[in-house]
């Protein structure tokens, strides 16, 4: 497990190539498939090779898991994408928690952050709020309180 | 010795079955959100099945466990049989359990007690009560802006600050939506919670607490006018941090997923509010099955104490 987290840069997105991307994107819609399987469709234009490569890439990461099928790998998605983003986020979590000498420190940062995430997201829900006030009222109408 | 052993085989079927059922009940929930119900017949089905355990547990080894083994278990040889190991240590678990409960409920209400008594220093009754049969107090500036607290004498606590921040509307649509959690008692709901402790039944508890917060919202608002005071009140509410983490026994006014809430409030439709609501779940639909069920259990009754105490005795041995 510690190497799927070891991808993940301070940004807690997944350090991913875009063709690493593509292929995890594939695999969550087939479910499993073999190599052979996800070019089949014609969607991933790459060399047989450079998809085995990456597909290696992923399971050697941790984000797939694979079993011997014949003589080539089935290869599965360790997580959903719903749980990934779970992990991703709580390992970054724990990394800002875990850096630096001050540990107050990084939480501090991160009440900072979802504090000004959400004083975003209620001037966002005021604004609406004033805009359906506005609607429901009209240009001549009294508000309740001048009623 | 014969009653010792009636004692921990009860305990032991009791512990087993709320073992059991908790952990059916915290994988079965989450089909409940394929259901079109309102959110108030939601919130009530999430209650009923986070207790089922509990109430079943306790249902089953009164009504069969414990007659079974007071009419099937020989007296006359309780000198030679001794308890066993598995009901003891299952016995056991189970006393825990309880202890564990009573400790949680007792530990939730004391804390509760504590910080709701220095709330009210100072606090005063209020004139705008929303015409409810409850007592409304404006507390210090530092209490949550807007709770209900209390089981048996329930108040609503609104700070000083949400007094100076809320219109006249929004204060009084607020108060409908704290009176909407009194009616359904939801402060004791959340203590019969602490009472039934089994791991993994968080999300359903969160799932409960949204579904209350929804349903509060529609019991308060009947236009589109209420839904949006209340929108504005949920989102001016939002802005006043409380200085000190809500106690368990006491419903805040901000909880939940504001910005769902706010969203469904401004998605408000007078007319859709009217005819197109959800299918309401009525509790006399439950009646034929119960009646059924009733039945079932006279017919089949002595037949599964005889099973029953065939399987205290395996258990037992």
């Amino acid at each position: 497990m510690t190497k799927v987290f070891s991808i993940f840069g301070p940004s807690s997105r997944p350090q991913l190539g875009p063709f690493e991307q593509q292929v995890l994107q594939k695999l969550w819609s087939q479910g499993s498939a073999t190599v052979r399987e996800l070019l089949a469709d014609g969607k991933i234009h790459q060399a047989y090779t450079t998809v085995m490569t990456t597909m290696d890439r992923l399971y050697k990461k941790g984000l797939l898991v694979r079993v011997a099928e014949g003589r080539a790998f089935r290869y599965t998605p360790r997580h959903t994408p719903e749980e990934l983003q779970r992990v991703t986020a709580l390992e970054s979590i724990r990394q800002l928690l875990g850096s630096g000498d001050a540990s107050s420190l990084p939480l501090s940062y991160l009440v900072e952050a979802v504090s000004s995430h959400d004083a975003q997201l209620l001037d966002e829900l005021q604004l609406l709020v004033e805009r359906k006030r506005r609607e429901i009222q009209g240009p001549g109408k009294k508000t309740r309180e001048q009623r | 010795m014969f009653a010792l052993r009636g004692i921990a085989v009860s305990l032991t079927f009791f512990v087993l079955f709320y073992g059991l059922l908790s952990a059916l009940v915290a994988v079965a929930w989450r089909l409940l959100k394929r259901l079109h119900a309102t959110e108030r017949a939601l919130a009530g089905l999430l209650f009923a099945l986070r207790i089922l355990p509990f109430v079943a547990s306790v249902g089953i080894t009164f009504a069969f466990v414990v007659p079974s083994f007071q009419l099937l278990e020989p007296r006359s040889i309780d000198i030679d049989e001794g308890v066993g190991a598995m009901p003891l240590a299952l016995g056991v678990c189970a006393l825990l359990l309880i202890a564990c409960g009573c400790f949680r409920v007792i530990a939730a209400q004391t804390a509760t007690a504590r910080l709701v008594a220095r709330w009210l220093k100072g606090a005063h009754a209020m004139n705008a009560d929303a015409g409810a049969q409850t007592v409304t107090l404006r507390s210090r500036p530092e209490a949550p802006p807007l709770t209900l607290v209390g089981l048996r004498r329930q108040r609503v606590l609104v700070s000083e600050s949400a007094f100076a921040l809320l219109s006249q509307d929004e204060l009084r649509i607020a108060l409908k939506h704290e009176l909407a959690h009194m009616h359904g008692r939801d402060n004791l709901k959340k203590l019969v919670f602490r009472f039934c402790p089994f791991p993994g039944m968080a999300r359903l508890e969160s799932a409960w607490s949204q579904a209350a917060e929804l349903a509060a919202d529609d019991a308060a608002v009947s236009n589109l006018d209420d839904a949006v005071d209340l929108a504005a009140a949920l989102v001016k509410l939002s802005r006043l941090v409380p200085v000190e983490a809500a106690p368990i026994c006491t419903v805040g006014f901000v909880t939940g997923s504001i910005g769902a809430r706010v969203a469904r409030l401004l998605a408000w439709n007078e007319a859709e509010a009217g005819k197109a609501q959800p299918e309401r779940i009525r509790p006399w639909y439950a009646v034929p099955p119960a009646l059924v069920a009733l039945f079932c259990v006279v017919v089949t009754y002595g037949p599964a104490l005889a099973l029953t105490h065939q399987v205290t005795e395996w258990l037992v041995r």
